[in-house]
This record gives C-alpha cells, structure tokens and sequence, in this order.
C-alpha cells in the first residue's frame, strides 16, 4: 500500500516504512543506540529529500528518547544538573547546526557534508568500538583479569575555570567540557539527523569521566530536549519536518525498541557491542564508497526555491 | 451537358484557392479527463487522458500532444573528483524550466515535423527550453548590437541532457512516440500518466496538428494538481503556520513517547 508522503511529496510502500521503523527500532533496542545514524542514510537512499530525512528523523528520536529518559527518570539513574549544561550547550549547537545546514542547502553541497560527517564520526566510533570489544571478548575467552583501572591524574580539563559540583555523577568540575560537548553533539543531531548518543555516551565516559550508570539516562534527557527543539527549528524555518513520516516511524521504532530490549537480554554484552561495531563500519564503509566511486550520472539537478 | 461543364468547372475553380489557402481549413479540440488532479494520502500517481478531435484531419497528419508542469528553477551541477571524492561544482541556474513534460504523438517526431517547428515551439526532449539568465551577456557580434550570448556555448547541450536523463529517470520527463491514437472521424486519445513525485501547481496541456512539417491548428488545454484531504492539511499548515506545525510535532513525538513507557512499565 503506497502512502503519500504530504512534506516529502513523494509516496512510498507503508509496510516499508513501517518494516524500516520496526528493524532499526530493534536495532536500538538491543544496541542500545538511538538508530538515527542508520534510519537517516536509509531515508535518503529510499529518495526522501535529505533535508526532509534529517528534520523528520530529530523528530522520530525525540520520541524514542522520552520513553527512555522517562524510565531512567524513575531509576533516579540521570543527572539532571549534568544533562541541564549539556542542553545548554546543545541548544546552540542546534541553532548555529540549523544555520549551517540551510547555508549548505543553497549551496547545493548539504548531501556532500552530511556523507562526509558520517563517515568521519561513524569511522573513528566503529573502530574504536570495535577494537575494544575484540579486546573485551579475547580477555574473557582467556579468562584473563581485567586491567586496572589507571589512577585518575590530574589533565588539562581539570584545570579549566567555572568549577562546579555534580553531586549525582560525583564529579567535581569545570562547566566547559560539558558546555563543549553538549554544543558538538547539538550540531550534529541537526547536520546528520542523530540523536549523537554514539558520539556522547562515549565522551561521557572517557572525557567527563561520569560513572556508567547515570551516564546513558543523562544521554536521552540531553537528546531529547536538543532534538525537540531540532524539530522546532527546521519545522519553523525550513518547513522540512513530515509528520505523515514521522508518525509511521514512531509506531514501527517503538514495537521494534521493544522486542530489541528482550531480544537483548539473552546476548552477551561484547558479542552485542562487537555487532554494533560491525554495523556502524558497514555503514560508513558503503557511505565512503559512494563518495569514492564513479557517479552513474555526472549531473545533479537541485530544485531551486521551494514549492509554491 | 452544360450543368456537368460547368459543375467541372467550379470544382476546378476551387480546387487552386484551396491548394492556395496558405492556412488551411483545420482546427482542433482537446480536453482531459479530469482537469484537477487531486494528491490523496493513497496517491501513487495517476493516469492522464487527453482525447480530442482535429477537423480536415487528412492521411499524413500528425498530432502531437505536449503536457507541461508548473516552471520551477533548477540548479544543474556536475560533480567532480576532489581529493579522490566526487563533489557538486560548476552550477549553473536554469530559469522557469517545465517540472513535468510529457510528449505524446502519433508517430516519432523527427519523422513528420522540420526541426526549426520543434525548436520553436520547444516540442520534444531535444528541444526543451532552457535559459540560463545569469551565463548570458549581450554583445556586438558583427556590427549587430544586443545580440545575447551564452557563455555556455556548446556545453548547452550536455546540459539540457543530463537535465532530460535526470528527470526522466524519475518518469517526470516522458516522450512517447506513437502515445497518441487516431480513431475514426479525426478523434484521437492520448494517455499518459502523472508519476507520484508529480508536483503540484497548473499544468498546460498544447496539441499542435501537423502537416507537411509544421503545425498548422493548436488547442490549449489546462489541467492543475493540487493536494487534497489531510495532505492538503498539513501541508498548508506546515507553511503558513509553521510554529504551529512545530508545536504539533513535538506534542505527536513527546505524546508517543509518553505512551511507550506507560506501556512497558505496566509490563
């Protein structure tokens, strides 16, 4: 059944879309990642202009993300203080990735910088992830014990000015890092259409140095305040976000979400993270390809203006 | 005796004026199907008749049937390799060049019609109009003042097929010979389709008759495609109100979301 499309002004197969929310929702479930890095190649691939595919998508993320920061909201496993100065720096972020994404636009150059941003970040995150977990499963299959974990020393960061404490993460520190994070990461969701929980999950981690558990429920509450307000932007100065569109990813994202978490739980934790790795190589592999690789047709041809 | 004479007579007396005649006695009716073509949610394209009768329609004329979408400007670039990656480059802005352009005839074009009639009414794939305003000089060529050049030059061509081949591809471009049906009594039926990424706006819909080369009676016919029903909507919505439609979004997002956790936490 072919559903028209009213923003894309394009129609497509129902039970595509539908089957597309589904599998990436899955995807994310049992991942554990917002699956915008993967939806939104696939959009543009399915011929939805980027521009729609990258507004409609922030919009499909807010949701999944309510769902999650509302659950870790009731395990207490969020820290709002911390999340609060990543939407502060993910708001201008947004704006200035709103700016940006529609000076591309008319350049004719957004699908260029947008598969250049993919493979960037999906390359350096792939393969780092995917060391670490190779890593992670020959230590367990040589029942060797963990290394341990380095004593904390003192760096650059700790340096910085604007000290401040983060009673929930027990972080006593400046306010830049976050401030620098939650700006890239709000960039981002509005240049590529992610959430950027690949990029901030990671940088939590291993630069904020937050403990684990606070550190993905932080992640969605940051995302969804920066995707609400990616979806408000572009919808109010681009005119790009598809309901229609949306509103079926939704429903395919949030029964697949489902069935991914309890797919989940019987698979091990590196095999899933090594998986995940292998994914986000795939992608930015087959986007490096398309970069690289003779163009069937030479010639693009860009509508000018918008509709009427 | 004499009547026969002088029927033979008069029928020779009119023969010459009409072969003289430099506008022959012909003329041409169309009309479509539907004149508004409505973009439904179940939209997947939709089928296009244009029917119509040519009066002193005789053997050796043809009819061509040319169907133009709302004039959009298009930006045409050609990609090229930077640093090992192909980039868009060299743009150049073609104004008011048809969105849809379909061309239905009786038999192929370059088989009845002199080119010079195809360039000048712009009939067929080869002849699409395409200006380039902002590559264009005036100069003085050989004494003549304001003569306009287009520093394209040759490339014009390259350019008008990769703008064919693109929009054909997305059946937006069409040329079908043979697309149009001669029936009894100069009748004649054209069918063609409108593909679901047709854009919306006022359609004109041109069928010449040709003979010896050159059309000699045209018809005009106009035809517009408008969304309808929800798609209408929410279209209108997302551009006239657009924080409205924002608003709206992010309740549709934050409702589902809310919903979702409900749901597994009763689980």
């Amino acid at each position: 059944m072919q559903i028209y499309l009213p923003i894309a002004e394009i129609s497509l197969n129902l039970y595509l879309l539908l089957g597309l929310g589904l599998g990436v929702g899955f995807l994310s479930g049992l991942l554990g990642v917002g699956g915008g890095f993967l939806m939104t190649p696939i959009l543009i691939f399915l011929g939805i202009p980027p521009a729609v595919a990258v507004s409609t998508q922030a919009n499909q993320i807010m949701a999944s993300s309510v769902s999650g920061a509302l659950a870790h909201w009731r395990r207490k496993s969020l820290d709002v203080k911390m999340g609060v100065v990543l939407i502060i720096g993910g708001v201008f972020g947004s704006v200035l990735g709103v700016q940006l994404f529609g000076y591309l636009r008319s350049l004719g150059q957004i699908d260029l910088v947008i598969s250049l941003c993919y493979v960037g970040f999906l390359g350096i995150i792939g393969s780092l992830m995917l060391i670490e977990s190779i890593h992670a499963i020959r230590r367990r299959l040589s029942d060797a014990p963990a290394p341990k974990r380095r004593r904390r020393k003192r760096r650059l960061i700790d340096r910085l000015p604007f000290k401040t404490r983060f009673p929930v993460s027990g972080l006593y520190m400046s306010v830049i890092p976050p401030l620098a994070i939650g700006f890239l990461v709000g960039a981002l969701a509005a240049l590529m259409g992610v959430g950027g929980g690949f990029v901030m999950v990671p940088a939590m981690i291993y630069i904020l140095r937050m403990p684990t558990s606070v550190v993905i429920g932080t992640s969605l509450f940051q995302i969804l305040f920066v995707t609400a307000l990616t979806t408000f932007l572009q919808a109010a100065q681009n005119q790009t976000v598809d309901i229609v569109l949306a509103a079926i990813l939704i429903v395919g994202g949030v029964v697949g979400a489902q069935m991914g978490v309890r797919a989940g739980a019987r698979v091990k934790g590196e095999e899933l993270r090594a998986g995940l790795a292998l994914l986000v190589v795939a992608v930015c592999a087959k986007l490096a390809w398309d970069l690289a690789a003779t163009p069937a047709d030479l010639y693009v041809l860009i509508e000018a203006g918008g509709a009427p | 005796m004499i009547r026969l004479v002088l029927g033979v007579a008069a029928l020779l007396s009119v023969a010459p004026a009409w072969a003289q005649d430099p506008v022959p006695d012909a003329r041409i009716a169309a009309a479509v199907t539907e004149d508004v073509v409505e973009i439904r949610s179940d939209f997947a394209g939709a089928p296009l008749t244009v029917f119509g009768a040519a009066e002193g329609l005789q053997d050796g004329d043809d009819i061509v049937v040319a169907v133009r979408g709302p004039q959009r400007d298009l930006r045409v670039m050609k990609k090229e390799r930077v640093l090992g990656i192909w980039i868009n480059a060299a743009p150049v802005r073609f104004e008011d060049v048809a969105s849809y352009y379909a061309v239905a005839s009786t038999r192929p074009l370059q088989d009845f019609a002199s080119f010079g009639a195809l360039r000048r009414n712009g009939i067929g794939m080869a002849h699409l109009p395409l200006r380039a305003p902002d590559e264009e000089r005036t100069e003085t060529l050989l004494g003549v003042p304001g003569v306009r050049v287009s520093d394209l030059g040759a490339e014009i061509v390259d350019y008008r097929e990769a703008v064919v081949r693109n929009k054909t591809r997305q059946s937006l471009y069409v040329e079908a010979d043979g697309g149009v049906e001669r029936l009894e009594g100069g009748l004649f039926i054209a069918r063609l389709f409108l593909p679901s990424e047709t854009p919306v706006g006022d359609y004109t819909i041109e069928v010449y008759l040709f003979r010896d080369g050159a059309p000699i009676a045209t018809r005009q016919a106009e035809l517009s495609v408008a969304k309808a029903g929800l798609e209408r909507v929410l279209y209108d919505l997302a551009h006239e109100r657009p924080i409205l439609y924002g608003l709206l979004a992010l309740i549709l997002a934050a409702l589902s979301g809310w919903l979702a956790a409900l749901v597994t936490r009763s689980r």
